[in-house]
């Protein structure tokens, strides 16, 4: 593209870039403010100094460190996990071609759209009568589930376009199921996996409202969780809540900074090289 | 048979994850070494905060072999999951939880909380909570406060007051008004000044709050149990609630409130008066540490609504023993100790509200005001609770009516018909 097509464009992606990053500013700003300066000047004013000490007490009053060790335990098995059981799945619905296996995608699509609140009290009472509430063990155990579901209704797609020729050749040398998997199928796929795992990863550490209701001992919560313990029932910490969501996003982001060309690659893949 | 090799693997893991995990009960031998497992969702450096932690210290003083295992929750997670955390092993010893038919009625009504009244008796707690603070702690069979078995005692209060800006007071020459009248007067000068002076917040709480208090200037106590405990019928297009809801329709066509206000949240109310844009904000005792340490640009004071013995306001959250803890004999110790003199006077000397101080040994000024104005008002009997009580999810409905008297979409006799339905409803869910 030339002439004056690019800047309006150039134009539009830099002011969708201030529209997203705005809020991230505000958060960052108010982070760095004494609670008297954010009372006394409002929200948008910019810091006269940078107190960090919200952000120092907020890591001393919920010990951030543990809850990140508890974070990264579970988004990391679930992201492992959760890819395993999807290409187990995947590979049984999309190149095994089982009877049946359209409708079986349609059942995991649909308890993928389930609402989580839905599934809060059967969970509870599962949990219970296994002995895992309360346990970090069942928030892995209930997201591989839950990713898995995605993650065996995405893979099938993928993997039903899978060459037959590759397949059959690997037979024809005499691979079993198991080795055509692990030899052929998996590295071939392994960039789709790879952004699949990233996925799980992220929405994994994001997820609240499960971890809340299944993560009741301060020592097993998540991130997301202990965030929670600022906003009171009629009362808010601005400064410390900012300095809080920052300490929060940063692990995510830092994640996917260090992944961002993996998953670059895995959506730029083409099917047959 | 590839799929259950996989399936066999994650079982594997799952095992021999489920073997780090898992606890241990102590047991109930008086001299073993035993733990109180407390939780509460009170900011470490709040009033309430500061008392518990030294009730935590003393009462560990007192019983050498007991240690206490405290933990800090988060509000919401205690509201999404008491009922959850009741039921299972999980549950603590003792816990904070919020008052109210929707909240600790449920929970006593469910039978996960204690039946306490056999050592509110014994150890004399009713006598330390004078009008209407006691109400919030007792539940009947049906889960409606005021009246039945004790379920939790309160250890502090809380009420709906004006809070006032000294300098801007002064400077438009204004003096702290008695009357209503004074009062509307003091609000009519600051408009003539091109002030506006209540800052206020439709979209949450604060403005259904101030139409209550308008429809208190004109009840009595009967109405409030009527309204609150269904003692009697409330009648919405009655006197009372007609002068709410029209004199804070006044308010908007006057200019005492600011008309884009509908959408803002609290915070931003308290933020506009912590920086000095407005000389009032109607509020309850719950700003009241912060305002003291954040607004320092200018010298505030507060008043209770003129012309009005009754206000918004009760007892704080509530004590609970849950129905599941092995520990209630160390739970009801600890709540002793909170209510003891010493915990109390240090929970008012930090900005907080206490039920039974010595008012001798407040020594903090602001702090000492405040709990004169409480003690006043529990006096007089004057805690009305709040308007958002009666009803599951009426929080919602009164802002939605508050919101329509404020952008003058509706008219104060249609807002209060649209506002009766549910209260009606849950009446007649309750079988009254």
């Amino acid at each position: 593209m030339r002439g004056p097509g690019r800047w309006a464009v150039l134009a539009a992606l830099v002011m969708l870039a201030v529209v997203m990053v705005f809020p991230f500013l505000i958060v960052a700003l108010n982070a760095v403010k004494s609670p008297e300066e954010y009372s006394s000047e409002g929200p948008l004013s910019l810091p006269d100094g940078l107190y960090l000490q919200g952000i120092a007490d907020f890591w001393n009053r919920v010990d951030f460190g543990e809850k990140l060790v508890n974070s990264l335990l579970i988004s990391g098995s679930v992201a492992v996990l959760a890819v395993v059981l999807s290409v187990l799945n995947a590979y049984a619905l999309g190149i095994g071609r089982v009877r049946g296996r359209l409708s079986i995608l349609v059942l995991f699509l649909v308890a993928n759209t389930l609402p989580q609140e839905a599934l809060a009290y059967p969970l509870y009472y599962l949990a219970k009568e296994l002995g895992l509430y309360d346990t970090r063990l069942s928030m892995i155990i209930i997201f591989t589930v839950i990713q898995a579901a995605f993650g065996t209704y995405l893979l099938s797609a993928v993997l039903g376009q899978f060459p037959r020729e590759i397949l059959e050749a690997a037979e024809i040398d005499g691979a079993g199921r198991f080795r055509a998997l692990t030899r052929i199928v998996v590295p071939i796929s392994r960039p789709t996996l790879s952004v699949l795992m990233i996925f799980f990863f992220i929405w994994t550490w994001n997820e609240f409202f499960l971890p809340l209701i299944f993560l009741i001992s301060n020592d097993n919560q998540t991130v997301p969780v202990a965030l929670g313990v600022l906003q009171g029932e009629r009362y808010m910490d601005a400064t410390m809540s900012s300095a809080s969501a920052l300490l929060g996003i940063v692990p995510a982001v830092v994640f996917f900074l260090i992944f961002q060309r993996t998953l670059t690659r895995g959506i730029t893949v083409g099917a047959v090289k | 048979m590839i799929k259950k090799t996989g399936v066999a693997a994650l079982v594997a893991v799952a095992l021999a994850l489920s073997a780090c995990g898992g606890g241990e009960e102590s047991a109930a031998d008086p001299n073993q070494p035993r733990v109180l497992k407390l939780w509460h969702y009170e900011a470490a450096e709040s009033a309430m905060g500061k008392a518990w932690a030294e009730a935590i210290k003393k009462f560990e003083a007192t019983h050498p072999n007991v240690k206490v295992q405290f933990e800090e929750k988060s509000f919401e997670q205690i509201q999404k999951t008491a009922s959850m955390v009741l039921n299972s092993d999980e549950a603590p010893d003792l816990m904070e939880y919020n008052k109210g038919n929707a909240t600790a009625g449920l929970l006593s009504k469910q039978g996960l909380i204690a039946d306490m009244s056999e050592e509110v008796t014994k150890r004399g707690w009713d006598k330390l909570l004078p009008g209407g603070l006691a109400t919030t702690a007792r539940y009947d069979e049906r889960g409606v406060m005021g009246s039945g078995k004790w379920f939790g005692l309160p250890n502090y209060g809380e009420f709906v007051m004006v809070y006032y800006n000294k300098d801007l007071f002064e400077k438009h020459k204004v003096d702290v008004p008695a009357t209503y009248e004074e009062f509307t007067a003091a609000l009519d000068t600051f408009v003539k000044a091109g002030v506006t002076p209540v800052s206020l917040a439709g979209a949450e709480y604060p403005a259904q709050q101030i139409v209550y208090q308008l429809a208190l200037s004109k009840a009595n106590r009967a109405w409030v149990d009527a309204f609150q405990s269904y003692q009697g019928k409330v009648d919405f297009q009655g006197p009372e609630l007609t002068y709410g809801a029209t004199t804070f329709a006044d308010w908007v066509k006057k200019g005492y409130v600011d008309k884009k206000s509908s959408g803002l949240k609290a915070e931003d109310m308290g933020v506009a008066f912590m920086k000095g844009d407005f000389p009032v904000m109607i509020s309850g005792s719950w700003w009241y540490g912060r305002v003291a340490a954040e607004a320092k640009g200018f010298e505030w004071g507060h008043f209770l609504f003129p012309g009005s013995t009754m206000a918004p306001g009760s007892s704080g959250n509530l004590w609970v023993v849950p129905e599941k803890s092995e520990n209630k004999d160390l739970a009801y110790d600890f709540i002793d100790i909170t209510m003891s003199k010493e915990i109390q006077n240090l929970l008012g000397n930090s900005g907080g509200v206490p039920v039974a101080a010595d008012p001798a040994a407040i020594t903090d000024a602001k702090s000492k005001e405040l709990i004169e104005t409480f003690n006043k008002l529990t006096a007089a009997d004057g805690l009305a609770f709040y308007p958002d009580w009666p009803a599951p999810g009426y929080y919602d409905v009164l802002v939605a009516g508050t919101q329509q008297l404020i952008n003058g979409t509706k008219a104060p006799a249609e807002v209060l018909t649209e506002i009766a339905g549910p209260y009606e409803d849950n009446l007649a869910d309750l079988g009254n």
